[in-house]
């Protein structure tokens, strides 16, 4: 019998086989499209030099004899400890670094597959919604990853080369497994967010504005209750709060305010389950064209 | 001219309140208004004793002054053209009998008021919640009408600035956050004139300084060198010119070409 | 008859790219429609005349008066952008309310106005819906609307007929028509020669930016003619298709493409071809899986027409 097949689109109704990381392609894309972007490269370059100051404070630490006319005083804040790291992870700078490398590469995520209606042609194909949010998330992981994990480790490296011993590893035996864990509690908070912020809206620079707002809105509450209450559970209120308290647990540090770490780790765990339960709820919604 | 600026003002007015963000904005506006009803139970428990003014400058005006007219400004400011070229929308509005400098003028007044309704709303709602009581004399909503023109001001200023970004970089937003929370907040603790360079000293040099019985509070006027008040409201209107000025005539000149 | 729209010596680069280059051409009153591919140049062309672009080179007037910021023009012209864009808030009655007060007309006129055109484009009944909800079709016909609802004399229609199904373009194909009748200018353009056919006579090619020919559209109906095409056929029987097919005359070139299973025939009489092809299906019972033309596109035919 003769056929004349429509050229054209199909939903694939074939036998979903798992083969590999089937979300790698939307990650990969999502990190090639960032590095694309205007200003992208510059500013990813700029995050890291609180990493760069950090090694030369090892090294710096390591030879205080040779530089004893510059560290004057400086001995403790040049010590290498488990506090060194903790401070790294949780600076300022870092997370404000986070967030710019985000809010140009990571704003459009979803949003951009909302606004050109593209979430459909991922659906089309054989992939599933944790797949599509794995691929979104790898980008997110990737970049935060790169500015934490990553240069904590080398410093972490760096340490141990310039001393020349192990002895600073079994001092802290710990102190390896404190870095990945904290690096992946950022990991999985900042993808969340971002995610969260990108199904927001279709508009990237609404999302961008989302992004900073939530940030530093948490920060200026934080700050007003702090004053007036006087009581350091405001700190619960904070995103960078509740991250550095949070930091405090994982490297054994005495925190910033006297507030269990837990609650904090609550609170952002909580804000990361509600984000996912949310975003699968928007997805949920996409209609797919069989 | 007046009536072209009438015309855009008058469908950007209507379109702007019709939009979800405006709601958005709106909430987060409402956020002040919730902290001043929180702080107002406490004080009623009696754990608070300082004066409602004092409370209303130090704590909220933070929340207003660093935070909020900054947004409203950067956001509202920078989709004057982008949203257009974004959402394409632009060939409708520059195929119409209206000069561009009349475009940009329009938009700027529509956005000016809207963000000035959810401003005015949220400073005075706030207020009255902190201060309104038995004692509450009708001079003191002198005060904070003073407030609400002084961050009026602000608003109108930091709209202007974004809107000549806006008009001139095809991606202001990133730009447009690192001068509104990173210049701003930072440049201002600077000592002698290069605190001069940022808004928020006009419009601090602008504000009442109240004596807190505490001692402690203050932290808008922290390392503050105030300009004297009539010289920072000339500036903070010439600024709102001078940007005004520039993004009407880069838009009236400039072509505007879609991403691909 | 008097040019509305006069183009001279119009070229336009976006940075090393050329957009339109060294076009001069004289637009009357009636239908005249920008045929050309993808990329061709045609919208750019038509932004540049709407004073949406601004040309590098060269310069164009529409009744007279130079258009890039000439308010007292744009009064008189209608202009339908290519991408399906919208303030999407708004619902239709808004959408061209809002557009027709920027003419400055107020609130009754503009409400008279936006009926009219809702009308015209048979829009009347869901024009309190958002346009976010509209079909396709929808979108385009208030697109047209906001073309026409201030009544102008001039109306520039970039791709006004893409994406719609057969009905809505024959609408809006008897819309455009109404318009000349009315002793509008229009200007269409369009990559789908079908359909610029079915509008006008009067056709201006465009390919790379430079006017390759204009005038009537027979004209390029004989080019076409002579221009052989190529027809795919993949099937199980190939083979046997093409030793079937081999001995008519209007065959000129048969190609085999064995790792497809497939044969490519050119020949300069489609309707022939498709007509023995049908026979063959039906009486031999040949089993067919795949029809296409890979030069059944505008590109195709004018690279063939340069070539020449």
């Amino acid at each position: 019998m003769a056929e004349v097949r429509e050229k054209g689109y199909h939903h694939w109704e074939g036998q979903l086989q798992e083969k590999g990381l089937v979300f790698w392609p939307i990650t990969r894309t999502g990190i090639r499209l960032a590095f694309q972007r205007k200003r992208f490269k510059f500013l990813f370059a700029l995050s890291f030099i609180p990493a760069i100051s950090f090694a030369v404070g090892i090294y710096i630490s390591e030879r205080l004899e040779d530089f004893k006319f510059m560290a004057q005083g400086a001995e403790r804040t040049l010590q290498v400890n488990p506090g060194f790291f903790k401070t790294y992870l949780s600076m300022d700078f870092i997370f404000f670094m986070i967030l710019l490398l985000m809010a140009l590469g990571g704003a459009g995520l979803i949003a951009d597959d909302f606004r050109h209606k593209a979430i459909q042609l991922y659906f089309a194909r054989p992939l599933s919604r944790l797949d599509y949010l794995l691929g979104k998330a790898g980008v997110v992981v990737f970049f935060v990853g790169l500015l934490t994990l990553v240069p904590a480790l080398v410093l972490l490296l760096l340490k141990l080369l310039f001393s020349g011993s192990f002895r600073f590893f079994l001092d802290y035996p710990w102190l390896l497994l404190s870095i990945i864990f904290y690096s992946a509690f950022l990991m999985v908070f900042f993808t969340c967010y971002v995610l969260l912020a990108s199904s927001v809206s279709k508009n990237r620079n609404y999302v961008i504005a989302l992004i900073f707002a939530v940030y530093y809105l948490s920060e200026i509450a934080r700050g007003i209750f702090y004053v007036i209450f006087r009581s350091p559970y405001s700190t619960l209120l904070s995103i960078p709060g509740n991250l550095r308290q949070v930091a405090s647990a994982f490297f054994q540090v005495k925190p910033a305010q006297d507030v269990p770490w837990y609650l904090s780790f609550l609170v952002l765990s909580v804000f990361c389950l509600l984000s996912v339960l949310f975003l699968n709820r928007k997805l949920r919604g996409v209609e797919v064209i069989r | 001219m007046r009536e072209e600026i009438l015309r855009v003002f008058s469908f950007y007015f209507f379109l702007g309140k019709k939009s979800g963000r405006a709601r958005t904005f709106f909430l987060l506006s409402s956020a002040a208004v919730l902290m001043a009803i929180i702080i107002r139970t406490y004080r009623l428990a009696g754990y608070w004793t300082e004066d409602g003014q004092v409370i209303f400058q130090n704590f909220l005006m933070v929340f207003f002054l660093q935070f909020l007219i900054v947004l409203l400004g950067l956001f509202y400011g920078s989709s004057l053209v982008g949203e257009e070229l974004d959402n394409r929308t632009l060939p409708y509005l520059t195929s119409r009998p209206v000069r561009r400098a009349a475009i940009i003028l329009g938009k700027y007044l529509a956005y000016l008021s809207l963000t000035t309704i959810m401003l005015v709303f949220a400073v005075i709602l706030s207020y009255l919640v902190l201060n309104l009581d038995p004692e509450f004399r009708p001079g003191d909503l002198l005060t904070v009408l003073r407030y609400s023109a002084i961050l009026w001001l602000g608003l109108a200023a930091y709209l202007a600035f974004f809107s000549f970004l806006g008009t001139w970089l095809k991606k202001p937003m990133l730009v447009g956050l690192a001068f509104g929370f990173g210049w701003e907040s930072v440049i201002q603790y600077f000592p002698g004139t290069t605190q001069k360079l940022s808004v928020a000293h006009y419009l601090k040099s602008l504000l009442p300084q109240y004596a807190s019985s505490s001692g402690k509070l203050g932290f808008l006027f922290i390392r503050l060198e105030p300009t004297r008040p009539v010289l920072a409201v000339i500036i903070l209107a010439g600024i709102i010119l001078v940007f005004l000025a520039l993004a009407c005539l880069i838009f009236s000149y400039r072509e505007y070409l879609f991403e691909d | 008859m008097t040019a509305v729209i006069e183009a001279r010596n119009l070229s336009r680069w976006y940075g090393n790219v050329l957009g339109i280059s060294e076009i001069t051409l004289d637009i009357e009153p009636g239908i005249t429609a920008l045929l050309g591919p993808n990329g061709a140049g045609k919208s750019t062309f038509m932004k540049i005349i709407t004073g949406q672009l601004k040309a590098n080179i060269g310069q164009v007037r529409i009744f007279g008066q130079p258009v890039w910021n000439n308010r007292h023009i744009f009064r008189r012209l209608g202009f339908c952008p290519e991408s399906d864009a919208f303030y999407e808030e708004l619902n239709g009655l808004e959408f061209l309310t809002g557009l027709l007060s920027l003419y400055g007309y107020d609130r009754k006129e503009c409400l008279i106005r936006a009926g009219r055109a809702l009308e015209l484009v048979e829009l009347q009944d869901v024009s309190h819906r958002p346009i976010r909800s509209y079909s396709r079709g929808m979108r385009q016909r208030i697109k047209i609307a906001q073309t026409v609802a201030h009544d102008p004399e001039v109306l520039i229609l970039d791709e006004p007929l893409s994406g719609l199904d057969p009905l809505g373009k024959r609408r809006i194909i008897r819309l455009i028509k109404e318009f000349r009748d009315a002793g509008k200018t229009v200007v269409v353009s369009s990559h789908v020669l079908p359909e610029v056919e079915a509008l006008t006579s009067e056709i201006i090619l465009i390919h790379n930016g430079k006017i390759l020919a204009r005038g009537d559209i027979h004209f390029i109906r004989e080019l076409l003619d002579s221009h052989p095409h190529m027809i795919r056929i993949r099937s199980p029987q190939y083979r046997e298709l093409a030793r079937l097919l081999a001995a008519e005359n209007y065959v000129l070139n048969i190609s085999f493409e064995p790792e497809a299973s497939a044969v490519v025939f050119e020949t300069h009489h489609r309707d022939r071809f498709f007509n023995r092809l049908n026979e063959l299906v039906l009486d031999p019972g040949l089993d067919l899986e795949e029809i296409t033309s890979p030069d059944d596109n505008l590109q195709a035919v004018f690279d063939y027409l340069v070539e020449r």
